[in-house]
């Protein structure tokens, strides 16, 4: 008569235990991986991103410059507007207009300590022509 | 018992031939794909990009804004603005003559010559140049078909024809300077154009992210003018009447300021709009005070007297027996006023007697009388900032004629002068003695906006004592002399009457009837603030320095003063 058959079983290793039928289950790296995308797709759309605002403000900037071009070109209109109106024809028509008279006589009045005049008109254009001269 | 597996279907030999092809023809076609990649990309990317950047790059020059010119209390007399110019491609024109009819309307031109425009052949033609932008944009609003605009800098000058010889103009398409100041200073005023480098797309937008740089213009610089158009005014409304007044052709008004040699005022008539050339003649243009010249007359009495009294010859008590005549060979020289036998030099001055100022004239002889008129400026260019000055004409003592010309030109002729010349000689004695260079512009404002004053030479001629005596003879002319109506009340003033026949190049004599009126003179007379010079050409009516010029002398000083603030200085 012979023993049972029993199946072959490898001897266990010293602190290990012999587990059968089960599979051992290996942990895959997907979640580095989905990281590693993420930061990618982000980091892609942020690119994109700097390039369209980037883009929209050159088209601003170009709108400001158009617009500043606008108001300079109105600016030198009304000087001139201003500078005909201060003809020294127009200001006798409107005088006489108005019905001013040149005096019969005419008095001086000195009034002691008086000064000169302050910074004239041609002063304060200095001052602005170096802010204008400054933009491109 | 298991059954072995079944055997896999057999395809047709000719599926698989086509299959074949197709994957064939499918891999030359990619395989064409990626050559043309490898070339596009690889061997000839440069060539590639080169090409397209060219199309996109332009270089385009910005033009630099030229400078203002403006007068001394800062109105503009001349600036630029921002103009429209109307354009068409007639080929785009679809119904001329009812565009040509609504252009017209808007523009003010004539509607048939609009349409001759429209009905051309070419792909461009100018309809208006340099609309005023809210006129152009009327025409904008129209949407007529084959009409385009175009943005233009124009040259504007707010003070029309009352600084036009002054200020002169440009050339409309390219704005450079052809007359006057304009002219004058054309490197000043130009500026220096920039660049800029930038790709557009083909709607002319630009790209961002491309290439751009660019070279900021230079603006020009700002002339800031002595001029005061308050009294430039005041010299034209007296000017333009005395022509009516007396009959003149034409005639020029020069103030001065005597301490700083500054031109507070230039009039010149006929004159003209510089808004306005067409058929615009010669002699409108020119600034005759500094172009025209004439013989001087009894106002060149200033400089002999000032020349004897400086020598120590005389004083102005000094009295001389004046003779009925001088004959010197066939010319006869008189005196036109009636008066004593014996004059002081005061009173020689006062009454203008050419014989007591031949006698000075032959004390000092040629080559001291010339001495003193070079130092006085004559025969040659003041050195004003303007363009076209004349010299004068004053020959060098030895070639004198040893018979009348002391005498001839001790009284102003055998010598030709210049307005300005004059007005300068009488500055000078104005100003103790010191002749200053005249000048139109009194500062240059650069596109930073740094000042950079003009600083004219000066020299003295003759002595601060020498000039104050001259001054009192001249003030003794308008009291009790020949001058009477250059009187400002209120004021004590002085100065000189001329009135010179006028030389006939043609016959070489002079004319008995056409005659140069001038005055020069100044106020307050202790301390003058305003050198005015009055010259009338060829007065009919009133044809004299006294009568005809003296009074424009008289209305000039009294605004000039007025408008410096100066008070009346006459006990």
């Amino acid at each position: 008569m012979t023993a049972p058959a029993h199946p072959l079983r490898a001897p266990a290793a010293p602190g290990l235990r012999v587990v059968i039928g089960a599979r051992a289950r290996r942990r895959p790296r997907v979640g580095s991986w989905l990281l590693l995308t993420a930061v990618l797709l982000v980091a892609f759309f942020l690119l994109i991103y700097s390039r369209i605002a980037l883009d929209r403000s050159a088209f601003v900037l170009q709108e400001v410059n158009r617009q500043t071009a606008v108001e300079e070109a109105r600016y030198w209109q009304l000087r001139l507007e201003a500078a005909e109106l201060q003809a020294p024809e127009r200001i006798l028509e409107r005088a006489q207009e108005m019905g001013f008279v040149y005096p019969e006589s005419v008095q001086v009045v000195e009034v002691p300590g008086m000064g000169s005049a302050g910074t004239g008109t041609e002063e304060r254009w200095a001052d602005l022509k170096a802010l204008l001269g400054a933009q491109p | 018992m298991s059954l072995p597996p079944a055997a896999p279907p057999r395809r047709s030999r000719g599926l698989n031939s086509r299959l074949v092809m197709v994957g064939v023809a499918l891999t030359l076609a990619w395989l064409g794909v990626g050559y043309r990649l490898v070339v596009v990309q690889g061997t000839r990317a440069e060539e590639y990009a080169a090409r397209g950047l060219g199309q996109r790059l332009h270089t385009e020059t910005l033009a630099a804004d030229r400078g203002t010119i403006f007068d001394a209390e800062g109105r503009e007399l001349a600036l630029t603005v921002d103009s429209v110019t109307v354009y068409a491609n007639p080929r785009e024109v679809t119904e001329p003559a009812v565009e040509a009819r609504y252009l017209a309307s808007l523009t003010g031109q004539d509607p048939q010559q609009v349409e001759e425009l429209l009905a051309g052949n070419g792909t461009f033609v100018y309809v208006a140049r340099q609309l005023d932008p809210a006129d152009a944009d009327r025409v904008r609003a129209a949407e007529l078909p084959g009409i385009y605009f175009l943005h233009e800098p124009k040259r504007v000058y707010p003070a029309g024809p009352l600084t036009a010889q002054i200020v002169g103009f440009v050339q409309p398409d390219s704005n450079v300077g052809l007359e006057g100041l304009e002219y004058e200073y054309e490197t000043e005023l130009a500026g220096t154009p920039g660049q800029l480098r930038v790709e557009r797309d083909p709607a002319g937008r630009t790209i961002p992210q491309g290439e751009y740089s660019v070279i900021p213009a230079e603006p020009g610089s700002d002339l800031v003018l002595t001029l005061r158009t308050p009294i430039q005014y005041a010299a034209t409304q007296a000017l333009r009447d005395a022509l009516q007044r007396t009959g003149a052709r034409a005639g020029s008004v020069v103030v001065l300021d005597p301490a700083t040699g500054g031109v507070l005022a230039m009039v010149n008539l006929p004159g003209f709009d510089p808004d306005n050339r067409v058929n615009l003649l010669p002699e409108q243009v020119r600034n005759r005070a500094v172009t025209d010249l004439f013989e001087p007359g009894s106002t060149q009495k200033l400089v002999t007297v000032s020349a004897a009294l400086e020598t120590g010859l005389v004083v102005p008590g000094t009295t001389l027996e004046i003779p009925e005549r001088i004959e010197i060979l066939d010319t006869v020289f008189q005196d036109f006023t009636q008066h004593p036998d014996r004059l002081s030099v005061t009173e020689i001055v006062a009454q203008s007697s050419n014989l007591g100022t031949i006698l000075l004239g032959e004390m000092l002889g040629a080559r001291r009388l010339h001495e003193f008129m070079v130092g006085f400026g004559q025969g040659r260019e003041t050195g004003i900032d303007f363009p076209g000055e004349a010299a004068g004409v004053l020959h060098p003592p030895e070639e004198w004629c040893p018979t009348t010309c002391v005498a001839g030109t001790s009284i102003g002729y055998h010598v030709s002068v210049t307005a300005l010349q004059m007005a300068s000689a009488y500055a000078t004695i104005a100003n103790d003695g010191v002749r200053v260079r005249p000048h139109l512009v009194a500062e240059i404002v650069d596109g930073r906006g740094s000042r950079v004053p003009v600083e004219p030479q000066q020299q003295q001629v003759v002595s601060a004592e020498t000039a104050r005596q001259v001054r009192e003879m001249l003030a003794a002319v308008v009291e009790r002399g020949t001058g009477s109506l250059a009187a400002i009340p209120g004021y004590r003033v002085g100065g000189k009457t001329g009135t010179t026949k006028k030389y006939l190049s043609e016959s070489g004599e002079y004319s008995d009837e056409d005659v140069v009126a001038s005055f020069i003179g100044m106020a307050p007379i202790d301390h003058p603030r305003v050198v005015v010079a009055v010259v009338l050409d060829g007065p009919r009516e009133d044809a004299s320095g006294g009568k005809g010029a003296a009074p424009v002398f008289s209305a000039v000083a009294l605004a000039a003063l007025h408008q410096l603030g100066v008070p009346p200085d006459a006990p």
